[in-house]
């Protein structure tokens, strides 16, 4: 039987506690919302298999927990990662202003050889509350994308499945481009391993 | 691809027209007119009335091996002597369903394509004869090599129809005789189709909605799903979402599947032997889909067999059979998470068969594994004897309020106290509402009853005194910033904190606040309760701060209590017994994790080893359980008992690292034999949540901890002789860095046997015991090393 072998890429979505995160990773692999999601502890991660251009690719998707506390334990699952999720709450401004923080302690912990093309996604999430709660405006938020390359913005929100399906959609086909682009460099490295023993220099706080 | 080209076959040949045109009065004579056709064993024909093309069969995960083929419904003769009635039950009976690879038609494929493509309503007036399907349902079930089936449509009993999902997967259907076969797999490849094509492109003109009957995309299922109608009835399952019946009860409609899998009994012996299709194997079968659903949430597999847990003595004798079954044995490969799925599938169904025979011994099969993992001899523990099973049940009020004198004063050792907790847990109710401020110590072992009223009358004035710091400050409340930011965390986690928990449950008042993110949602006084308690803790332990994981712990409690003061301290006291888990840098929960790894090596070194190789020894996989101790793990009423165990600190402060070895230590064969990675391991882990059997892991946990207790004894003793004898020239190695550091100082002899400095030798004086590893006979609360971090235990105590 021929061997099956389709590219496994690997996903990290950060953000502040609350954000809504784990919503939208249900949101998009279980095809649900429910209010009963508890505050993440620790990490788990979902496995979707999706189609980019008609390859198969298995998509893992890595939910850590958002308060930076944890962050020092978290750093470990950062590496190998091919695309870097950052997701904030459209009511929440201080959500907002943390992204570069996040971002920043994503490049650093999981340096990724050409850090400046590292393919990153901003979603806003919870645009389904009513507009008058609303922090940040769609104008802020991709001036921020822009400042930073161009990364690609979504408005979304878990609860009512808006723009869910198409932001994954693109960060599959980022996470894909990301992953073959490293192929190439031959330095192929296990996305799913991690060593303990780096993770002790590298304290978050 | 498989997709034969047709174009070079020989000029198309036309089946004979009936010549009345009907579809129903066919005559003997018009089918024996067409016998000139070859290749039917029995020289006849049947009708062709509804045919769809490009399905497929996979019988690899391959593309290459993909098998085009027509799904068809063929009309066959009415048996001898009875007539053409018109009655559904008979029809049924001559209608075939049925599935014939593209390569097996012959001339009469070009028959097949334009019935395919005659995308009418209701069956064909012409009659279009083809030759009998090649395998036929009487000669029994379709072997693996040869797919083809042909069932009457009578003989379907289930279907799993598995809609494709948004163009991303083939729409799929399987089918279940009531004779318990199953048919392969059929995948639609709609874009390959020709009247899908045509038929979806009409209804998008039609109707500008492109989605079929549940507002789903249409496909080429939904058309069979709508043929099979005219001839039986099909109904969905309303217990399985993918199942369909065919002519259902009404039973079988309410209790397919969930009740088979409930009534599940493993006994051993009684296993029906023979051709007779085990129920498990059955329902397995049957709910293929509806496994498969579930896994996608799982992690990736490397390609492996499952031959490895058919070895494993835990797995009863019918689920080995089952997992051996070429199909299933198919489905894994299909599907690289099913092999994970099917590995805790069969751990579960060995958990279950365990329970079934729940002597509170231990069977030979525990002592053999225990003493597989190469440590000393193992004591058995006096479990079985009379005085024992009286320990084992929860205490009563009665039974605690007889231990006191007439001044309220404990008249039994607190040893005494905690062993029957230890052993037996409290009843819930009040027994528990009492005693765990005992445990918890806000009560003092020594007090009497006038003291504790007056003790708890002043703590509830301090409680109040402390919440009123933040409560009355309006200023504060409004402007700062600390305060606010600290508000606001703990609100968003106590909502999402045990709502299915009857008192957090619901939303019956306003929120207090506008402006609050749940203004709109409202809450209920119990959350409200649990914010406040959380605010206030920050008041009495000033330089902690609320962490994520708070709330899960102090729930428990405030739920046993429903008293705010009272409960408040309860969680300090549980809080005394966990902060070094929330400490800023984290450091508590790095030591811990530290200590988990150096008690694995030194009690299961094999299990370690393949942890190492999984890299998988930081232990992170086990943060969740030490963080809240287990609470996402155990139902709620296990996370009470399990807590007021470990509160007793009976036989050691550290007895939570035990009852993560011991789940650990259910679990090494499946860990060791299938998970090779961190990821794999992580999600395996995770997803034990809530199936752990509590009972069960409290037993391996004590076995465990006397075993290693002796170990540690037994190592000590060696020492002290061998220093006795002089042959002192060992020396310890030095102790390896500890935080962060997998590597080992504890490591069994000879395994290293050189030190850092390659000056001395250790010689045969046995595993050395860290510094961490003793700390774990240790009763006494540990507390954050005050050296470590800055925000350790400077807490203003009032
Ligand atoms: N209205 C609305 N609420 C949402 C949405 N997404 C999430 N929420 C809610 O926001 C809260 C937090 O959602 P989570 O998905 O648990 O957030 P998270 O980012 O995973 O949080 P941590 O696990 O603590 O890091 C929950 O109460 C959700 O129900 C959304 O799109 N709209
Ligand atoms: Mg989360």
């Amino acid at each position: 039987m021929a061997s099956r072998k389709k590219p496994m890429l690997k996903v990290i979505i950060l953000g502040d506690s609350g954000v809504g995160k784990t919503s939208l990773m249900n949101q998009y692999v279980n095809k649900k919302f429910t209010t009963s999601y508890k505050a993440t502890i620790g990490a788990d991660f979902l496995t979707k298999e999706v189609l980019v251009d008609d390859r198969l690719v298995s998509m893992q998707l890595w939910d850590t927990a958002g308060q930076e506390r944890f962050q020092s334990l978290g750093v470990a699952f950062y590496r190998g990662a091919d695309c870097c999720v950052l997701v904030y709450d459209v009511n929440n401004a201080k959500s907002f202003d943390t992204l570069d923080s996040w971002r920043d302690e994503f490049l650093i912990q999981a340096s990724p050889r050409d850090p400046d093309n590292f393919p990153f996604v901003v979603l806003g999430n919870k645009i389904d509350v009513e507009e008058k709660k609303r922090a940040i405006s769609q104008k802020r938020a991709m001036g921020f994308c822009q400042s930073k390359g161009g990364i690609p913005y979504f408005e979304t929100s878990a609860k009512e499945a808006v723009n869910v399906e198409q932001a994954f959609e693109i960060i599959a086909r980022n996470a894909l481009a990301q992953e073959e682009s490293e192929e190439f460099t031959g330095d192929f490295q296990d996305p799913i391993n991690i060593h303990l023993d780096n993770e002790a220099s590298g304290c978050a706080c | 691809m498989s997709v034969s080209s047709r174009s070079t076959r020989d000029p198309i040949y036309t089946p004979p027209e009936s010549p009345t045109g009907s579809y129903y009065d066919l005559s003997d004579d018009n089918e024996l007119d067409y016998n000139t056709i070859t290749h039917t064993s029995t020289g006849r024909s049947v009708k062709l009335l509804y045919s769809k093309s490009k399905v497929y069969v996979h019988p690899s995960a391959s593309q290459k091996d993909n098998i085009a083929g027509f799904m068809a419904l063929l009309q066959q003769k009415a048996p001898a002597g009875q007539s053409s009635s018109s009655s559904s039950a008979s029809e049924a009976s001559q209608v075939l369903l049925a599935w014939i690879p593209e390569s097996a038609l012959g001339d009469a494929y070009d028959t097949y394509v334009k019935v395919d493509l005659i995308d009418a309503e209701s069956p064909p007036r012409q009659s279009y004869l083809v030759p009998p399907p090649p395998a036929s349902y009487s000669t029994g079930s379709s072997s693996m090599g040869n797919y083809a089936f042909a069932i009457p449509v009578s003989q379907i009993y289930s279907m799993l129809i598995r809609p494709p999902n948004i163009g991303w997967w083939w729409g799929s259907l399987v089918i279940n005789s009531r004779s318990g076969d199953s048919f392969p797999a059929l995948f639609f490849h709609d874009s390959e189709c020709a009247s899908t094509i045509a038929q979806s492109k009409r209804r998008a003109r039609k109707t500008f909605d492109p989605f079929g009957e549940d507002g789903r995309l249409f496909w080429g299922g939904d058309e069979v799903l709508r043929w099979l109608r005219r001839y039986v009835r099909v109904e969905k399952s309303q217990v399985e979402p993918m199942l369909y019946l065919v002519d259902p009860t009404k039973e079988d409609l309410v209790s397919f599947v969930t009740k088979s899998i409930v009534d599940l009994k493993i006994n051993e012996g009684s296993s029906s032997a023979g051709a007779a299709m085990d129920p498990i194997t059955k329902v397995f079968k049957e709910a293929r889909w509806g496994l498969l659903e579930r896994l996608t949430r799982v992690t990736q597999f490397t390609r492996r067999t499952a031959e490895t847990i058919l070895d494993s003595p835990q797995v009863p004798p019918q689920v080995r059979r089952l997992l051996k079954n070429p199909e299933v044995v198919n489905l894994q490969d299909e599907f690289d998470s099913a092999r994970l799925y099917l590995a805790r599938w069969a751990m579960g169904i060995a958990e279950q068969s365990e329970r079934e025979h729940q002597r509170m011994i231990w069977t030979n099969r525990d002592i053999m594994e225990l003493e597989d993992t190469d440590v000393g001899e193992f004591e058995i523990l006096e479990m079985d004897t009379g005085r024992d099973a009286a320990k084992r049940k929860p205490l009563t009020l009665q039974e605690w309020n007889k231990w006191f004198d007439r001044h309220g004063k404990l008249t039994v050792t607190v040893d005494e106290v905690k062993d029957r907790v230890f052993h037996g847990g409290i009843e819930e109710g009040e027994a528990r509402k009492e005693i765990w401020l005992w445990l918890l110590d806000v009560y003092p072992w020594d007090s009497t009853l006038d003291e504790r009223i007056a003790l708890i009358s002043s703590k509830r004035d301090e409680y109040y005194r402390l919440k009123g710091k933040w409560w009355d400050d309006f200023e504060r409340r409004s402007n700062d910033e600390y305060w606010r930011d600290q508000k606001n965390r703990i609100e968003k986690d106590v909502h999402r904190t045990d709502r299915n928990v009857p008192i957090f449950a619901g939303e019956d008042i306003p929120h207090p606040d506008q402006d609050s993110p749940y203004s709109e949602v409202g809450t209920n006084v119990h959350l409200e309760q649990m914010k406040d308690m959380l605010l206030t803790y920050n008041e009495y332990n000033t330089t902690l701060g609320y962490v994520q994981g708070m709330s899960d712990m102090l729930a428990p409690i405030y739920a046993v209590m429903q008293d705010d003061a009272v409960a408040f301290w309860a969680f300090v006291g549980f809080m005394e017994r966990t902060e070094r888990n929330f400490l800023r840098d984290q450091s508590g929960m790095r030591a811990q994790l530290v200590a988990l790894d150096h008690l694995v090596q030194l009690m299961d070194p094999k299990l370690y080893a393949h942890l190492e190789s999984a890299d998988s020894t930081n232990f992170f996989f086990f943060f969740r359980m030490l963080l809240v101790w287990f609470k996402r793990e155990f139902k709620w009423d296990d996370v009470l008992r399990l807590w007021e165990v470990l509160w007793t600190n009976f036989l050691s402060s550290q007895y939570h690292l035990f009852i993560a070895l011991a789940i650990l230590d259910r679990h090494r064969t499946v860990i060791m034999d299938h998970l090779r990675q961190f990821d794999e391991v992580l999600k395996y882990v995770n997803e034990l949540s809530n199936t752990i059997d509590l009972k069960l892991t409290l037993i391996r946990a004590e076995a465990l901890f006397k075993k290693f207790q002796r170990t540690v004894e037994t190592v000590d003793r060696k020492r002290a002789a061998a220093q006795g004898k002089g042959k002192g020239v060992t020396q310890r190695r030095p102790v390896a860095a500890r935080a962060g550091s997998s590597s080992a100082n504890v490591t069994a002899s000879g395994s290293s046997a050189a030190t850092a400095n390659g000056t001395c030798t250790v010689e045969d004086d046995g595993p050395s015991i860290s510094d961490d590893l003793r700390k774990l006979l240790s009763r006494e609360i540990m507390r954050p090393d005050p050296t470590a971090s800055s925000a350790a235990s400077a807490s203003s105590k009032p």
